[in-house]
């Protein structure tokens, strides 16, 4: 699982590549809590390139979603497609999450 | 005694056998050496030896030679008288010793007109001289025709004879040496006589035979024709000549030596006598007769010394190895016995005992830098062995634990089947196979009140001792509020606002909750993040459209929303957990909901039982030995339509 960081316009943009499972998950966790100790508030998580999650990724990503809230900060998703849509569906995870089609417009949504 | 692979046989071999091969050559070449600067010494020392003696010869030979030089020229330049050529001769034979007779003979007429023959000879006999007159001596032959008169006559110069016995008992070795004297008066050189003196040669022979050269070596004479004139071997002098032997022998290069010295040559040569002794001669001329002088030196007598020389320095370095070897083995021994006691030591410690004794480092070299090496490593071993023992230990306390917690965990999911046998209306059965010890499913079904039995299944996050955790207390609080509530969109929301209410860390579990209604087989369902059930009945199997709600924990206040379906008698839920449908083979494919679907349409369905195993078993086929990576929970629920009214 590999993540790549990227300033966007309004907020940092968060690709996941692979899998997020049991092993990868605490990776996430600590790449989005230096970001966070960094400062940073605002955030999309691009989900274009996830081929997988499993319930210790979609816990991962509650924590620092929580993590992000008690900063008074903004986390949504962008390009959630394929299995891992499915799994945010059945899950309800898109009532808790705003998801967006394309990193531009989750970038738009963040900043206000 | 070391093993022949041993480092003391090896250093040992190797030691010796270059010592041995370096000495052994020093030696030989120090052995060859000596022989050639021996043998070069040798010549000029033989070639001393026999001129020396062979100076010895001449000079007696010589001194006689004058002597009747002397004679012959006083009886040239004045004529004597009868008396006077007496006295002359006695006086000669008195003034030289060394001669043994001596003598005048005149040629026909040349003493006296009268007589014709005319010769005078004087020789020692019993400490007096005694005359002999030659013209009456010799009736046969006249003197005239005699070797000693007629070789000096014809060939007109002094001649030694070949040596022969005389005669006058004793059987003496003598020699007679003739110069012919002169008329030269009226211009020309007539012959008037020959003047004879005889020298006795065992004096002379006496003094050869008695030169000792090392053991055995000798020297030896030989006259003009070969005749052997002295040699330590008595009975062939005057017997043999150096031809016989030669002959005898079928030795062509003796032949070719005597050839050389009749010549009068003189050389240095090496020849095999016929016992197959070497020797070396040195052969020098006697100018004066033409015989040679030869001295001997028996080979090996003369390189004893340098081959004693040799054994003696050779016996010094065999003893000299000898120690060496001895030393060598104490060294290799003070290596090689630490070292063995190490490995003794090794052995013990590669059995398990770490107490053993090490052996004490006695030398400050390697062997002891090894033991103590040794030592810290023993001790280090020991601490790694004694870690691990105790880390183990607590692994296995741990194990202990953890099955025991399995053990807890499984008796709290209900197992009796069938769990409620009066009651005719419905079937259960359930089953949940933990990925590790303990695992985040679960399933629960109870009754709430005498018609409505509350089932549903549920899948925490993750797995392992932190899902295990949470699962007890969302199962307790689920039936607790359940058994209270009864409506699943209310037993969700309730239990939802505890458990987000302490949820720091995040944890959150699916759940789909049911209750069926005995009497109708109406099903109220709420599901919160739950996989949908797929439903049987006998047209179809599907799964069941369902609205769901959000995952129970993270969010306060979450909504959930019922929905209803009706079961016909013989109509089957089928309840699981996403570990059957994201089940992983070796190549990291998922079992998927499609092949679920397949495998319940193939699934035997006389009794749910062996519906759950038969797919229980499917999806351990497909896993093909991969390892569970999830808990695997199913709960199936078949309607048999109301009891009859009691």
């Amino acid at each position: 699982m590999e993540i790549q960081t990227s300033k966007g316009s309004t907020g940092m943009v968060v690709s996941v590549i692979g899998k997020l499972d049991a092993v990868t998950a605490s990776d996430y966790e600590q790449k989005l809590n230096s970001l966070i100790a960094d400062g940073e508030t605002k955030f999309v998580v691009d989900f274009e390139k996830l081929d997988y999650i499993s319930s210790a990724g979609l816990r991962a990503i509650l924590a620092t979603a929580k993590r992000i809230k008690a900063k008074s900060g903004k986390i949504v998703m962008a390009n959630v497609s394929g299995t891992v849509k499915e799994v945010f569906d059945i899950s309800g995870f898109g009532s808790i999450f705003p998801m967006y089609s394309s990193v531009a417009s989750a970038l738009t949504t963040v900043a206000g | 005694m070391p093993e022949s692979k041993s480092i003391v046989t090896r250093l040992i071999l190797v030691i010796t056998l270059f010592c041995a091969t370096i000495f052994a050559g020093t030696l030989g070449y120090n052995y060859t050496r000596s022989r050639a600067i021996l043998e070069h010494e040798l010549e000029a020392n033989a070639r001393n030896q026999a001129l020396s003696l062979a100076n010895r010869v001449e000079r007696e030979l010589v001194s006689v030679s004058k002597v009747a030089e002397g004679v012959a020229r006083s009886l040239e330049t004045s004529k004597h008288t009868e008396a006077e050529l007496c006295g002359l001769l006695r006086s000669t034979l008195a003034a030289n010793p060394g001669i043994y007779g001596s003598g005048v003979a005149y040629e026909p007429y040349a003493f006296s007109r009268v007589e014709r023959l005319y010769g005078r000879y004087y020789h020692r006999e019993d400490g007096k001289s005694n005359l002999i007159r030659l013209e009456d001596s010799y009736k046969e032959l006249p003197y005239l025709y005699w070797d000693w008169y007629q070789i000096p006559r014809e060939l007109g110069k002094s001649e030694w004879s070949e040596p022969y016995f005389g005669e006058g008992g004793g059987k003496i070795l003598m020699s007679t040496c003739s110069i012919p004297f002169y008329d030269t008066t009226a211009g020309d050189k007539h012959l008037r006589g020959v003047v004879a003196a005889d020298i006795s040669l065992e004096s002379l022979t006496e003094l050869i035979s008695s030169v000792r050269i090392l053991k055995t070596g000798y020297a030896a004479l030989y006259s003009r024709n070969g005749m052997i004139l002295s040699h330590p071997q008595k009975e062939a002098v005057m017997n043999e000549t150096f031809f016989n032997i030669a002959e005898s022998r079928h030795d062509t290069t003796l032949r070719e030596l005597g050839k050389k010295m009749v010549r009068g040559e003189s050389g240095f040569v090496l020849y095999t006598s016929p016992d197959g002794a070497r020797n070396w001669m040195y052969y020098t001329p006697i100018r004066t007769t033409g015989w040679t002088l030869s001295v001997v030196f028996p080979e090996n007598e003369l390189l004893e010394n340098v081959r004693n020389l040799s054994m003696t320095m050779a016996a010094m370095g065999f003893g000299g190895l000898i120690m060496l070897s001895l030393a060598v083995v104490y060294i290799a021994r003070s290596i090689t016995r630490p070292l063995r006691s190490l490995v003794a030591v090794t052995e013990i410690m590669a059995s398990g005992n770490f107490d053993v004794e090490l052996p004490r480092a006695r030398s400050n070299d390697e062997v002891g830098t090894l033991t103590n090496s040794f030592q810290a490593m023993a001790t280090s071993l020991k601490e790694y062995v004694r870690n691990l023992t105790e880390t183990t230990a607590a692994k296995e306390r741990i194990e202990s634990e953890l099955n025991l917690a399995t053990d807890i965990q499984a008796s709290l999911l209900p197992r009796i089947f069938p769990p409620f046998p009066n009651r005719k209306e419905f079937e259960i059965y359930a089953s949940m196979d933990p990925a590790k010890e303990v695992g985040g499913d679960f399933y629960d079904y109870f009754f709430i009140d005498d018609h409505k039995i509350c089932f549903l299944i549920a899948d925490v996050a993750d797995k392992g001792v932190p899902a295990a955790l949470y699962m007890m207390v969302a199962k307790t609080l689920l039936k607790s509020e359940g058994q209270r509530l009864g409506k699943p969109e209310l037993i969700l929301s309730c239990v939802n606002n505890i458990l987000a209410a302490d949820n720091d860390s995040c944890m959150f579990a699916t759940v789909f909750c049911a209750t069926l209604d005995t009497r109708s087989g109406e099903v109220h369902f709420a599901s919160a993040g739950h996989n949908p059930p797929l439903l049987m009945t006998s047209q179809e199997i599907r799964y069941l459209a369902v609205r769901n709600g959000v995952v129970l924990g993270p969010m306060p206040d979450a909504v959930y929303n019922s929905e209803t379906i009706l079961l016909e008698p013989g109509d089957t839920l089928f309840l699981y957990t996403d570990g059957v449908s994201e089940a992983k083979n070796p190549e990291q494919q998922l079992y998927g909901e499609a092949r679920l679907l397949q495998a319940l349409h193939e699934a035997p369905n006389e009794n749910l039982s062996d519906l759950i195993r038969h797919i229980r078993s499917e999806v351990q086929r497909y896993a093909n030995g991969a390892p569970q990576s999830d808990d695997i929970t199913m709960l199936a629920i078949t309607y048999r339509g109301s009891a009859p009214e009691d």
